[in-house]
This record gives C-alpha cells, sequence and structure tokens, in this order.
C-alpha cells in the first residue's frame, strides 16, 4: 500500500534491544528507516532538529522505551505530545513494564498504543513485526516525508518532572 | 550501720547472742533498700527502720516530712520504696503517689500508719498505694516490701519482654519486605539479560545456519533451552514469592469465571494436545482472583500435560463441606504413584525428566502456597484423604476454599 | 445482568463495509465478540452504557473502536471529541476510518486524539488484508489500559 519508506524514531538505551527491534520492524512488508536514540536527551534533539540532526526528516512514528537514564520515558512522550509540531506523531511505548501504572500513565499522557516487549523471541518477533506491519503500511500519516525542515522544527517545551 | 539498740524489755543478758544471730542473718539474707520516708515522728521512724534491719535488709534512708522536700529528695535519689504515715498533719502521705505519678517513677509505696481505718485503707490502694500496714503491726512491713519489690520486678520483666517481641515482630516485618523487595528486584533485573542471551542465541542459530553444522546446532539449541527454562523458573520464582504478601486481598468471586480466565489463557495447549474439559457449576467465595487463576490454570495444565496415550479427558468439579467447598481436578492420565503424593507439592520436585515432560516443579507448590494461605488444604486422590492412590489410573487433585475468609485483613 | 465483555466496537453505517470487516476478523479468529452499530448516537450509547446499553458496566470497555467518520446522527468527529474528553473513557483505542484522501486532508485537524486512522481500501482484498493486520495488532499485540480488576498473575 505505502511506497516511501516510513521514518521511524526508536528510542531505548539498551544497543541490544535496540538492534533486536530493528531487526524485526525491517522484516514487516513495508519499507522503513530506522532512526535509533540511546537516551530522551538525543531522542529530544533529533525530534527539534538540534546540532547533527539539523536534516533529519521528522519521523512519521515514534517507538518509545519507557525506561531511559536521566530523563524517563515519559518525559520524552510528554514532549512530544505537548508540541504543536509534533504531537500527532504516533507514538507507541515499546517497554518490558506490565505495570498498570506505567499502562495507564501512557494512555494519558497520550501515547497512541503500549506494547509490552514479549519476553521470548517468536513472541517479540510477531508482535515488532506486526507494529511495523500496521505502522508502515496500514496507518496513515499526517505529512508525507517531503515535508520541509522548517516545519519538522518545534519549539517543544520540555518540562523537566513531566 | 547503726548500734543496735536495746529495747525497753530487753533487760536480759541476751545482747551479745542477738547481734551475733543478727549479723549472720544479715550476711546471710542481706537485701539493699534504699527507703524514703514520709513520717514526721522520728520514734515512729525509727521503729521502721529497726524493724526492716532486724528481718534482713542493708538500709539506706531519708526522711521528708512535706511535699517539697520529698519531691527534692526524690528527684536526688530515686528510692526502692516509699513507706508513708497516713496523716501529717498537714500533708496526707497518700499524695507522695501523685507526686511519684507526675514524675513518672514507678516506685511502690506503701502506707505505714496508725489507725487507718478499712475504708481508708481501700482508699488509699485505690489512690495507688500498693499496701498498707499498721504501726502497731510493724511484723508485717518486711512481707510487704518484699512482695512490693517481687511484683515491681514482675512487672519490669514483663514489660521488657513485651518490647523485646515488638522489635522482633518489627525485625522480622522488616526482613520480610526486604526480601520480598530483594526477590522483586532480583528476578526483573535477572529477565532483562536473560531476554538477551535467548533472543540472540535464537537469531545466531536462524541467521547462521548454512554456517553452522549440526554440533553447532545443537550447542546452540543446548544454550537457547536453558535460557527459556531459566526465564520460566525466574517468573516462577517471583510469583511464588509475591503469593505471600499479606496486602494480597481476596473478594467475593465467582469461581466459573475465574475457571473461564483460565480455561482462555490455555486454549492453545488445550486444542494442540485435543483435551476436553468440563466442568460442573463452581461457587461463589471470597477469594484473590488472579491467584486462584493461577491454580486453575496450573491444575489443568498438568491434567493436558501429564496424558497418556489418548487425549486428556479433564473434569472440574465442586460440593459443599462444613464452613469450606471441596474441588476436584481430576484427569485421564498417566497418575501418580501412591508414594510420589505429598512431593509432588514440595518446590522444584519433579518426578520425571524434562525430555518427557517439560516444567520446573514450582507449579505445584505455588497451588499449594495460595491454597493454604486462603485458608484450605490440597491434596491428590480420593475425598478420603488415606485411600490408595493407583498409579497410570488419572489423576485427580483436591482442594478446599473456606467459605468465610480467613486472613484477618482480606 | 449486563452484556459480556467485547472486545471492539465498530462504528459505520455501511452495511457493506461492516460484513467485509466482521468478515475479516472473524476469518482470522481475532475477536469473538465483536458489536456493530450504524450510527454516532448509537456508538456514544453503547460506549457510555445509557439508553438501551444500560446495562453495559463502564469498568469494561471494548480493546477497540473502529470509528468510520461520516455517520448519520451523529458524525464520527463526535463521537472522537466526547470519548476522547471524559476520563473514564478516553484511554480506549479508537482507529478512525475515512473513505478517501481527500477527507483525511480536511479532516486532519480533528484526527488529533485519535490513536491511529486508516483509509478504508477500495479494493476488497486490501480491506480484508488492512482489516486483519489492524485487528492483529490492535487486539493482541497492543495492552489496553488494565481493568480495575487485574487478570492473572504478572
Amino acid at each position: 500500500m505505502k511506497c516511501t519508506p516510513t521514518e521511524v524514531l526508536l528510542v531505548d538505551d539498551n544497543p541490544a534491544d535496540r538492534e533486536l527491534t530493528s531487526e524485526f520492524l525491517s522484516r514487516s512488508h513495508y519499507p522503513s528507516h530506522i532512526h535509533t536514540a540511546g537516551d530522551g536527551d538525543e531522542a529530544i534533539a533529533f525530534l527539534q532538529g538540534a546540532g547533527k540532526y539539523a536534516h533529519v526528516a521528522r519521523p512519521d512514528l515514534i517507538v518509545l522505551d519507557l525506561n531511559l537514564p536521566r530523563k524517563p520515558g515519559h518525559a520524552v512522550l510528554s514532549a512530544v505530545k505537548q508540541s504543536a509540531g509534533l504531537q500527532r506523531v504516533p507514538v507507541v511505548i515499546f517497554s518490558t513494564s506490565q505495570a498498570p501504572a506505567d499502562i495507564l500513565g501512557s494512555y494519558q499522557l497520550g501515547a497512541n498504543s503500549y506494547v509490552c516487549k514479549p519476553g521470548n523471541l517468536p513472541d517479540f518477533a510477531a508482535a515488532v513485526t506486526t507494529m511495523g506491519d500496521f505502522w508502515f503500511g496500514c496507518a496513515g500519516r499526517h505529512c508525507s516525508p517531503e515535508a520541509s525542515v522548517a516545519e519538522n522544527v518545534a519549539i517543544i517545551p520540555i518540562e523537566e518532572n513531566a | 550501720m547503726q548500734a543496735l539498740e536495746t529495747t525497753q524489755d530487753a533487760g536480759v543478758n541476751t545482747l551479745p547472742i542477738r547481734t551475733a544471730l543478727m549479723d549472720g542473718l544479715r550476711q546471710t539474707n542481706e537485701i539493699t533498700l534504699n527507703v524514703l520516708m514520709v513520717e514526721d515522728s522520728e520514734a515512729d521512724q525509727e521503729l521502721v527502720l529497726r524493724e526492716l534491719r532486724r528481718s534482713g535488709f542493708a538500709i539506706t534512708s531519708a526522711l521528708a516530712q512535706t511535699a517539697e522536700e520529698f519531691a527534692n529528695l526524690v528527684h536526688k535519689n530515686v528510692p526502692d520504696v516509699v513507706l508513708a504515715d497516713y496523716n501529717l498533719g498537714h500533708w496526707r502521705g497518700i499524695e507522695a503517689v501523685e507526686i511519684l505519678r507526675k514524675e513518672g517513677m514507678d516506685v511502690p509505696v506503701i502506707l505505714v500508719s496508725g489507725a487507718l481505718g478499712d475504708i481508708n485503707a481501700v482508699e488509699c490502694i485505690k489512690q495507688g498505694a500498693t499496701d498498707y500496714v499498721l504501726k502497731d503491726s510493724l511484723a508485717r512491713l518486711p512481707i510487704a516490701i518484699r512482695r512490693a519489690l517481687r511484683e515491681k520486678q514482675i512487672e519490669r520483666e514483663r514489660m521488657q519482654a513485651q518490647r523485646d517481641l515488638a522489635c522482633k515482630l518489627e525485625e522480622l516485618a522488616r526482613s520480610n519486605r526486604d526480601l520480598e523487595q530483594f526477590a522483586y528486584v532480583a528476578s526483573h533485573d535477572l529477565q532483562e539479560p536473560l531476554r538477551m542471551v535467548a533472543a540472540y542465541t535464537q537469531l545466531l542459530a536462524e541467521q547462521y545456519r548454512d554456517h553452522l553444522d549440526e554440533k553447532a546446532q545443537r550447542y546452540i539449541h543446548y544454550a537457547v533451552d536453558g535460557a527459556i527454562r531459566m526465564q520460566t523458573l525466574i517468573q516462577d520464582l517471583l510469583a511464588f514469592s509475591r503469593c505471600g504478601r499479606s496486602d494480597m486481598g481476596s473478594e467475593i468471586s465467582d469461581c466459573n469465571l475465574i475457571l473461564q480466565r483460565a480455561l482462555d489463557r490455555l486454549t492453545a495447549a488445550i486444542e494442540e494436545a485435543r483435551a476436553h474439559v468440563t466442568w460442573d457449576p463452581l461457587p461463589v467465595l471470597p477469594v484473590n482472583r488472579s491467584q486462584m487463576e493461577h491454580v486453575f490454570q496450573n491444575l489443568i495444565s498438568n491434567a493436558i500435560k501429564f496424558r497418556g496415550k489418548e487425549p486428556p479427558v479433564v473434569h472440574v468439579s465442586a460440593h459443599a463441606g462444613e464452613g469450606a467447598w471441596e474441588f476436584a481436578v481430576s484427569d485421564n492420565g498417566i497418575g501418580i504413584a501412591p508414594e510420589n503424593a505429598d512431593l509432588i507439592f514440595a518446590v522444584f520436585k519433579r518426578l520425571h525428566t524434562r525430555e518427557e515432560y517439560p516444567g520446573n516443579g514450582i507449579g505445584l507448590s505455588l497451588c499449594k502456597k495460595i491454597i493454604e494461605r486462603h485458608g484450605g488444604t490440597i491434596w491428590v486422590g480420593s475425598s478420603d484423604h488415606n485411600a490408595e492412590v493407583k498409579a497410570g489410573s488419572g489423576t485427580t487433585i483436591r482442594f478446599t476454599l473456606p467459605t468465610k475468609t480467613q486472613e484477618p485483613n482480606s | 445482568m449486563g452484556m459480556p465483555d467485547v472486545d471492539i466496537l465498530l462504528v459505520d453505517d455501511s452495511q457493506e463495509d461492516l460484513d467485509l470487516a466482521l468478515h475479516a476478523l472473524r476469518r482470522e479468529k481475532l475477536a469473538n465478540k465483536i458489536f456493530a452499530v450504524r450510527d454516532g448516537e448509537e456508538a456514544l450509547d453503547f460506549i457510555f452504557c445509557r439508553g438501551a446499553f444500560e446495562g453495559r458496566s463502564l469498568e469494561h470497555p471494548p480493546k477497540l473502536i473502529l470509528l468510520d467518520w461520516k455517520l448519520p446522527k451523529v458524525d464520527g468527529s463526535q463521537v472522537l471529541r466526547e470519548i476522547k474528553s471524559d476520563a473514564r473513557t478516553k484511554t480506549i483505542p479508537v482507529v478512525v476510518m475515512t473513505s478517501s484522501k481527500e477527507e483525511r486532508d480536511l479532516i486532519n485537524g480533528y484526527l488529533l486524539g485519535a490513536n491511529s486512522y486508516i483509509q478504508k481500501p477500495v479494493d476488497f482484498d486490501q480491506f480484508r488484508e488492512t482489516v486483519r493486520t489492524l485487528g492483529l495488532y490492535w487486539l493482541v499485540v497492543n495492552q489496553p489500559v488494565p481493568n480495575a480488576q487485574p487478570v492473572g498473575v504478572r
């Protein structure tokens, strides 16, 4: 259905998990470009187009772990959903946490979806591939990937204790 | 030490013998006693002190004649006992009790008085005096003092024991909390690296299949198998440790719904084994829903797992008993030998090799823990606990659940 | 007594599209409990447990609402707005279905609040494929807000 690759920002502090997730996202039936960030600050910098990220395209999807060093996932989620330029980007929380407080909290902060990272590989593979199939293939995007850089730069009010 | 005085009627030449006797007595029976006397008559004071020394006390004493004097002396030196005259003219000796109470001093007060009258005596005891002794029956005084001191000692020991117990309980509670937290954190943090080991060894096998010979693939298989087993083990251990928490409450629940949820979770296993599961109507009982769901899931899963050659047939039933319902999960599987009937509930105890039947041996011990926390019992076999269980003829696991909740804080 | 738990609420006034979606979902054995309503008013009654759906409980919301945009009585944007502005229902995943790219562009501003939206494929096979992936993702992979009564030992 969609030919242009989906731009994805994957935020996870564990490089092994980043690679695992990227591997199975790339096995989806639809193409994607996976950009990764290892912590909340890097993620925000990417989204703001700051510094070395000055010319990256705004992502069509953010896959976000909760357990990040320094700035927790919820803070990143909050910053994105409160930014006029970024709030329409779907955010999928992808975390090992099954704590009801984490799940409810994520939805209340505006997360579009919450996926618990399965513990075993076959389930993990199936979940991530399906995630890719849906968000890259079916789900509509709010603007085409050729959007101008100016449109990408949004002043994100980052609350420290979001 | 005061010189022994002669009494008026001594006259007799018994002094040296009495002195020797008294010395002897003092040496064997001596109790040091710090006495604070509230008395305005010196003569009476002397009488009392002499009586006490005679009966084996080594006395240090002080005298107070007014409330102020009393308060001061009590501050300087807390006495072992207060001997108070009831009527000092300007002050009632019983008020010493009040002063002591205000100072938070737990000192027995014995009234040593002239004619007191029964009513007044009872009144004084009510107001806090430990005892009263009449001045013309001073021989009773040492006995009264000994008894008062003994009672104080017992009381002190009792309070200390209570404090020790409270301390130990707090220590135990703290230790339990620490253990729980450790179990939770350990298992949580342990799962992460395990997930990586399991996932990447499997990926390795998959992506380098063409480059790996049979031995290498077998090695990887063992590694993956070990990692996956460890994952399950940690999750089960975590469930086991969390099961004991006192804040897992119970509520009135429909056991039919709980059974249904357990069966939903077993859909794949049931389909794969072509199992036929049936059930009788189950009661409504006060239980912890998620724990009971785990029990049903585990028992039915076992019934399916330990099957014979035929597709498993499992039946869940329940009937009411005295103050409890008795449930049964029976199957047509390989059965359990009678000598193993108790063993199967022990943690990590397995009766088969992993090649024969998978599992880590925690499931049933967790069920037992859950059932017992609810106040029930769980066992293998017929309703009669002692009846013979034959191996190979299927298994029935029975457990009871009380009709009324057992835990104090549900 | 109340209705049993519902996994998916389908809101669409097109009987054809409803049939297609139902068929696709059932074929994949994705959902035992699907409920379909034909207009926005019925949808709101269902979600807020009122009117004909008084017996339902707000404590057991559907795992997913598939919401067509053009609806009679109360339209899709209104339904979406009401669901997402009520604390009791705003965490229910809502996937909006639009019928054309033009419509999608028009309603872009209103889509905030929807968990995602899809454009209904014209092609029958593609539609089925879309519903399959959608169902698989939102019913199996996605984790909805846990109910008041947690099920299962973690």
